[in-house]
């Protein structure tokens, strides 16, 4: 019966394997990045990078037609010159990050719809671009894996600078150099797990897996690792059960998934163990010392 | 003893106003030096220079062979975020960045000393807490132990003991004096007078335009003090140019 | 000078008007709801009338609204033709408002009509409307719309009887294709998932079962049990071909494909003909694509 529900789904469709590899791929390589964003007050670059990406997306259009693979080298090109510029001025200036940004993705989005509507065409380019988790072949497949790998060597070693850059900046200021570049790539993994998977996965999997785990993982621990560790086991197991959930019911995959991660931060906020609401009604008794 | 670091006419300000205006001098190697004057003189302008945070508006920072990196700073205003979930430890542990770099291990050795760190600025048993649970004196005194870590030759503090108990002001000043008996260079900017006299052979008193830097009983007179506190502290939007500008080079 | 010359562009317009309105004059002004009837109607009509379709290509007759200018083409029109079974529901009002004294004549009168199978249906009395999907039935449109274009212009009665035999011997040609094909297909692969339920007609003559998909339908997004259930029953009635326009992911039609050893076929045309451009400008140009894509996708 357990069997039934839990493991013959995955067992029976092959669609529904490469579903479930296609989110722990997702969750392996966007869930650290996704901490990383929320601790540095980033968390709505992902709307924002959905729409940064357009003329990139309107270039490749543009020169290749429908060519799935011309529009996502190019809105990564677009995604990657937003971030990089936008942290730049960021860090050169007195603008701060959240500014920044929202000026670059807004020119960019002007830009792309200009382009767009100088071609004369209506087609959704966003849409176009936009996957769906049933539909795992094997060249995406193949790219989120890559995505994730790289993401996570990467992180290994840029995550020392990462993590001081947030505390002390001006202490990494004055005894490294590691600073700067150490936050652009930290931006560029952003605009690749973000571009990648929306081509992959469509926005809501793709912005929501990064962000809605790493809240999760602030309710339940104090300590980096350990929220990094709890961030891509909450993605990996809303991946689970939102699949089994779509298989079980006409809820659609991606928002399935996303509603039991968000059940699971809902749960984190009333009761997590790190000023979960719950507990902070119900302290209990204080300690001795 | 040779000069540690030297100044050359520097000026440094912000947007062309100057907030340290012709400053010139030595500090020689393993001085002892307070920097005081009131609010606005330019203490924490001039640190930033020294470190090279900012670069001057005019006149040159010495450093000698030094290179700006291995100066210690502890910054009057901490901009660091206390929500993040960082352990004291690992926190202290940075101040080890320019012996391991990115990638160096901690091992057996660095951990004794991390331990050995926190127990000189008597928060032995805070290794675990977040940061984010201290007081302001263990703050201070946690930026004390990273600032041991990083074993400088020189040590720039800006208003390190502001806001902190006797208790703690107390602990931390015998650690200063323990840097000078291992004759490393180190520049505190002060407010306190009593701490600068019983405790700082030379003194710097700066209003924006140095106004006296010497032996500490030399420069804390009345008379410097209140020409130190008739310094002009809000910038002038209708000010001209300087006649006196040099060309400026980085520290 | 300039007198003269104004006289003379008068003089010729005046020669010329009445002549081209003439002309015009002497070509019947017909009404088809939509492109298929108006393909008929030109076939039989020829050179004698002029048709003008409410529905252009590429549109969807069931959710049409018309437009005002919809209205003064029905009045300055002579005859109007229909499909009738429910298709136009929004047909009578605009023919009652735009107080035409136009005839009116249903092309599948005489039709035998069947059941909408599924739960999409077009009106209350639920017939399919779709009959032309079936070659027979179309001849049976053509003869209809000739007798109507006879009772109102008699003068062109020889003009068009001849016209529709000849259309009419270009449909049973047509006819015997699509059944020279479809026996080409083995019988037990004469069977497609598609998501129109406009084909009831044609499944019926010609004997290749149209299979509605479950679940999934025109939601953009399926969830893993429509999925799911899609794959089961390919599998298991060892369906060859997949029609699916509709779900907008080539992705996701692929993986399906993938997963079952089902084809993957092209598009289907129902409702309505393509543009010039298309593959289906004509109703005997969409027969033969429609047939050439079930016949590709099934064979192989």
């Amino acid at each position: 019966m357990i069997y039934d529900a839990l493991i013959a789904p995955f067992i029976e469709f092959e669609f529904m394997r490469r579903a479930l590899a296609g989110v722990i791929a997702l969750s392996l390589g966007g869930a650290p990045i996704g901490v990383f964003l929320m601790l540095r007050r980033m968390s709505l670059v992902g709307d924002a990078m959905a729409h940064a990406i357009l003329p990139g997306a309107a270039v490749g259009f543009l020169l290749s037609g429908l060519n799935l693979f011309a529009m996502t080298f190019g809105g990564l090109i677009a995604g990657f010159a937003v971030a990089l510029l936008s942290g730049l001025v960021a860090r050169s200036t007195e603008l701060k990050e959240d500014a920044s940004l929202a000026a670059f993705y807004l020119v960019s989005l002007a830009l792309g719809v200009t382009i767009v509507s100088v071609k004369g065409t209506n087609i959704d380019l966003l849409h176009v671009l936009f996957g769906n988790i049933l539909a795992m072949d094997d060249q995406t497949l193949l790219v989120i894996a890559f995505n994730a790998t790289i993401t996570l060597l990467v992180l290994a070693v840029i995550y020392r600078p990462l993590v001081i850059e947030c505390v002390d900046p001006v202490f990494l200021r004055t005894v490294s150099r590691a600073g700067a570049p150490a936050h652009l790539a930290f931006l560029a993994l952003v605009v690749i797990n973000l571009v990648n998977g929306f081509h992959a996965l469509g926005t809501l999997l793709a912005v929501g897996l990064m962000i809605l785990p790493a809240g999760i993982a602030r309710f339940w621990s104090r300590d980096i690792t350990g929220m990094i560790a709890i961030a891509v086991a909450s993605a990996a197991l809303s991946g689970f059960a939102g699949l089994l959930v779509s298989f079980h019911t006409k809820v659609p995959s991606g928002p399935a998934i996303i509603l039991v991660c968000a059940g699971l931060y809902v749960v984190s906020v009333l009761f997590g163990s790190v000023s979960g609401l719950v507990r902070q009604l119900f302290p209990g008794r204080h300690l001795e010392a | 003893m040779s000069a540690q670091l030297t100044f050359r006419d520097v000026t440094l300000g912000y947007d062309r106003h100057p907030a340290v205006h012709h400053l010139s001098g030595e500090v020689a190697a393993g001085a002892l030096v307070a920097v005081v004057g009131p609010n606005g003189a330019g203490k924490s302008t001039l640190f930033r220079g020294i470190v090279g945070i900012l670069k001057p508006l005019a006149g040159v920072i010495g450093l000698g062979s030094l290179n700006p990196r291995d100066i210690a700073y502890l910054p009057q205003t901490a901009d660091i975020d206390r929500s993040f979930p960082i352990s004291v430890y690992d926190f202290v542990g940075a101040g080890l960045w320019r012996r391991k770099g990115i990638f160096g291990g901690l091992g057996k050795d660095e951990q004794h000393r991390i331990r050995e760190a926190l127990a000189a600025v008597g928060l032995s048993g805070f290794e675990n807490r977040p940061i984010g649970t201290l007081s302001g004196g263990q703050m201070q005194r946690m930026l004390f132990a990273r600032v041991l870590l990083q074993d400088a030759r020189v040590i720039v503090l800006d208003e390190p003991f502001n806001a902190i108990d006797a208790k703690t002001s107390a602990d931390l000043i015998a650690l200063v004096q323990r840097w000078h008996t291992e004759k490393r260079t180190v520049l505190a900017a002060l407010h306190d007078m009593e701490l600068v006299r019983a405790n700082f052979p030379e003194t710097l008193l700066l209003a924006r335009s140095p106004v006296a830097w010497g032996a500490t009983p030399d420069v804390l007179t009345a008379e410097n003090l209140l020409a130190a506190r008739h310094m002009c502290e809000a910038f002038d939007d209708a000010a001209v140019p300087c006649a006196e500008h040099a060309p400026s080079q980085a520290a | 000078m300039l007198r003269f010359v104004s006289i003379f562009v008068v003089a010729l317009v005046a020669l010329v008007g009445p002549a081209s309105a003439n002309a015009d004059a002497a070509r019947l002004n017909i009404v088809a709801t939509f492109s298929i009837l108006g393909d008929f109607a030109k076939n039989v009509g020829g050179e004698r009338v002029n048709v003008t379709t409410l529905v252009g290509p590429n549109s969807d007759t069931h959710v049409y609204t018309p437009t005002p200018s919809d209205a003064k083409k029905i009045t300055d029109a002579k005859l109007v033709i229909v499909n009738g079974l429910g298709l136009e529901g929004w047909l009578p009002r605009l023919v009652k408002s735009s107080g035409s004294k136009a005839a009116t004549v249903v092309a599948t009168k005489g039709v035998a009509t069947r059941k909408i199978e599924d739960g999409h249906s077009h009106d209350p009395s639920d017939a399919d409307p779709h009959a032309w999907q079936s070659v027979v039935n179309a001849k049976t449109y053509v003869t209809n719309i000739r007798d109507a274009l006879i009772a109102a212009d008699p003068a062109g009665a020889e003009a068009y009887k001849a016209n529709a035999a000849s259309y009419l011997s270009k449909l049973d040609a047509l006819d015997r294709d699509v059944r020279e094909a479809v026996a080409k297909i083995p019988p037990e692969r004469r069977s497609v998932i598609s998501t129109h339920d406009a084909f009831g007609y044609f499944a019926a003559a010609y004997g290749i079962k149209f299979i509605a998909p479950q679940g999934v339908s025109t939601e953009s997004e399926p969830s893993a049990r429509d999925i799911a259930a899609i794959i089961s029953q390919i599998k298991k009635q060892k369906i060859p071909a997949v029609f699916l326009e509709n779900v907008s992911d080539p992705r996701l039609m692929r993986r399906i494909a993938a997963e079952t050893g089902a084809n993957i076929g092209g598009t289907l045309y129902s409702d309505s003909l393509t543009d010039e451009k298309g593959p289906a400008p004509t109703y005997i140009d969409m027969v033969r694509h429609n047939i050439k894509a079930l016949t590709s996708a099934l064979s192989s």
